[in-house]
């Protein structure tokens, strides 16, 4: 239930979620939930065009399945919205982080200043390990200063809830609020608004300026109620930062079209190069992979990152291979320790720690594990590279798990794979392309 | 096409040996490992009044269906397709609660194949007005939408206090009588065998307060159908 009228800015609510007091606000507009023309069904919410046949409902009425799950709008009900009037505090220097920036991180952040105060439609190509989120914060303290609404999107909800503390003490004068599916918080406003990309569709015109980091992720890539979702979210004019460290095909095609401009930061904050990947090839994997067993290659080379205990992880397509790589590994004998994690795995966060905290040698993973986690010093492997699980960017993603850490800025990348599939080109040629345009500005 | 549960893509290829297999086109609105997350209890060992099923060498009749002997005197016995596992729990969120009225789809063939097969007048259980108002539609005549149902009861009180999901037992025990009789309609059931339908068989109080309506209406005998048990 809305009982202030705050709780409104900026935002479309479904009109019975209001209370009877808000409803009579002279400000407060209405627009029809799903629109009916010429037979065309829409939802104003979420823009999906929708089936007649699958959102009929009884009594000649239509709803929304597409974004459902954010609450039902069907024909009989509006959306409410109160225009942004961006009623904050006047804070004169917000920011409270008080570290330093390498000279090229600070080049990028006096960028993303400028962006933001032209409200450009921007890309930061930033390589794994940049440092991405310090970057963004001179800018989000120039906006805050000029009492901008921002806000700060990602479609990982772990992502949101890694990124909000850090914010938070960046900040601490600036009032900002977490926003996901699982959390029961209740919805305050606020100057800084970090969430998941499914949550912009409750906001209607509300930031000035807005970032989407890891655009290139699933669900939002190749979403076009998520990617509506933002235009929505941000007003009229808004500038709008994407931060990724592997674009995908959609946004290549941006910004071939020069639909928005892109600048790269080649380099990780440590100063040195992306650690480039080797593809061992091997024709039967496959095959001995399914029987449960594994080439002696890999098995030496499991074998001996063990005993130097070279800490490390094990990529593999799919979750039925994590019960066939423990097979085989229990065939050969190696004396080692090990989880195996994948998404639905209920005790996913407790293996990480695991790792962490060196209790086991390595872990065999899905794609899971891919964003987000740093563990220092560790070396990665991908098992059938080549199937079509693993994308150009889930690959790069891997591969820059590896040498995060200053105190090892290096470390191996194997591929393992039966033929040199599409996508390891692909990675291969992107890693070395951004290697190259480090060494130049070295 | 995809999966209502799940949102996988579901593979409609129609292949040779698909047409030469001779055998009906699978159709369905749902994946094949969803589905399957639902329990069948027409294979099992059920009780007789009440439709539950009977683990081990636990009576039958149950121990619930002794004591309703008590409580309600007339003949009554309620047969359900699926238990009330996680997945129909999930499912009934899904399809009440959040209104995705798509979600009829996933087992209105079944249950209008299984309603027709039956040959008796059908009686639907109706959903309160205000209930009505808010989602937008009855989920019973959903599940049965093929089917034309004999409209004899109605909602008694225009609100209820809270939905049956939040009551326990034993309030649910003590709730009264919810519906009444549409007279002009109940000529419809007077001297034959009609079929209740109801999504959840819970405790079985509303589908015998329905019963006991239609008994009174003259029904010769009263079955209960529900989707879960």
């Amino acid at each position: 239930m809305i009982n202030h009228i705050s709780e409104l800015f900026g935002r479309q609510i479904n009109s019975l979620e209001l209370s009877p007091t808000i409803k009579q606000n002279a400000m407060v507009t209405f627009r029809p939930a799903i629109i009916i023309t010429k037979g065309k069904i829409r939802c104003a919410r979420c823009h999906a065009k929708l089936k007649p046949v699958e959102a009929r409902l009884p009594y000649h009425h239509y709803y929304c399945y597409v974004c459902i799950q954010m609450g039902r709008m069907d024909t009989r009900h509006s959306l409410a919205t109160f225009p942004e009037p961006n009623k904050f505090p006047v804070i004169e220097s917000p920011m409270s982080w008080r570290g330093q920036l390498t000279d090229l991180q600070q080049q990028c952040a006096n960028q993303i200043v400028k962006i933001f105060e032209k409200r450009q439609r921007h890309l930061l190509w930033a390589v794994t390990g940049a440092g991405k989120t310090e970057m963004l914060f001179p800018a989000i303290s120039w906006a805050v200063s000029q009492g901008l609404r921002i806000g700060i999107a990602s479609p990982r909800v772990d992502v949101c809830i890694e990124l909000f503390p850090r914010i938070q003490s960046a900040f601490k004068k600036v009032s900002s609020i977490l926003l996901h599916g699982k959390t029961k918080q209740h919805y305050q406003y606020s100057q800084i608004t970090i969430c998941t990309t499914h949550q912009l569709l409750r906001f209607y015109h509300a930031f000035d300026v807005m970032v989407i980091d890891e655009v290139d992720v699933f669900p939002f890539s190749g979403n076009d109620m998520l990617h509506y979702a933002v235009q929505n979210a941000i007003k009229p004019g808004g500038g709008i930062l994407y931060l990724t460290a592997t674009p995908d095909d959609v946004l290549m095609h941006k910004i071939k079209r020069k639909e928005i401009s892109v600048s790269y930061l080649p380099i990780r904050y440590h100063g040195h190069l992306l650690p480039t990947v080797k593809i061992v090839k091997n024709q039967h994997l496959k095959r001995l992979v399914d029987q449960g067993r594994l080439p002696k290659s890999i098995l030496q080379m499991i074998n001996r990152l063990v005993k130097q205990k070279q800490r490390f992880l094990l990529f593999v397509p799919r979750i039925r291979d994590l019960t066939l790589v423990s097979s085989a590994l229990e065939k050969a004998n190696i004396n080692c320790t090990y989880l195996t994690v994948y998404s639905a795995d209920p005790q996913r966060l407790e293996k990480v720690t695991a790792m962490r905290s060196q209790a086991v040698d390595f872990l065999i993973t899905t794609t899971i594990l891919e964003r987000g986690v740093t563990f220092p010093g560790i070396d990665v492997m991908v098992l059938k590279a080549d199937d079509e699980v693993f994308s150009a960017s889930a690959l790069v993603q891997i591969a820059g798990r590896v040498g995060r850490n200053s105190a090892r800025p290096t470390g191996q990348v194997i591929l393992y794979c039966e033929t040199k599939s599409k996508t390891i080109k692909s990675c291969d040629r992107q890693i070395k392309e951004m290697n190259r345009r480090a060494r130049e500005i070295k | 096409m995809t999966c209502l549960l799940c949102q996988t893509v579901l593979s409609s290829e129609l292949t040779l040996p698909k047409i030469f297999s001779f055998q009906r086109l699978n159709n369905s609105k749902v994946c094949r490992k969803c589905f399957n997350r639902f329990v069948k209890l027409s294979d099992m060992k059920t009780c007789r009044y009440c439709g539950r099923r009977i683990f081990g060498n636990l009576n039958d009749p149950c121990q619930d269906c002794i004591k309703w002997q008590h409580y309600f005197k007339k003949p009554f016995a309620n047969r359900a397709l699926f238990e009330y596992n996680d997945a129909m729990r999930a499912y009934m969120k899904q399809y009440k609660f959040l209104g995705d009225y798509r979600l009829r789809n996933v087992f209105n063939r079944l249950i209008v194949s299984e309603l027709k097969a039956m040959r008796c007048p059908v009686v639907v259980i109706p959903v309160n007005e205000s209930t009505l108002q808010e989602r937008g539609f009855n989920q019973v005549l959903g599940l049965c939408e093929g089917i034309q149902p004999v409209n004899c009861l109605r909602t008694r009180q225009g609100k209820k206090e809270s939905r049956q999901s939040e009551k326990n037992r034993l309030q649910r025990l003590n709730v009264n009588q919810p519906f009444e009789l549409i007279d002009h309609e109940s000529e419809l059931i007077r001297e034959k065998t009609i079929v209740v339908v109801d999504d959840v068989y819970t405790t079985g109080t509303t589908i015998r307060h329905a019963a006991g309506l239609l008994y009174r209406a003259g029904a010769r005998c009263v079955k209960g159908f529900t989707l879960a048990r």
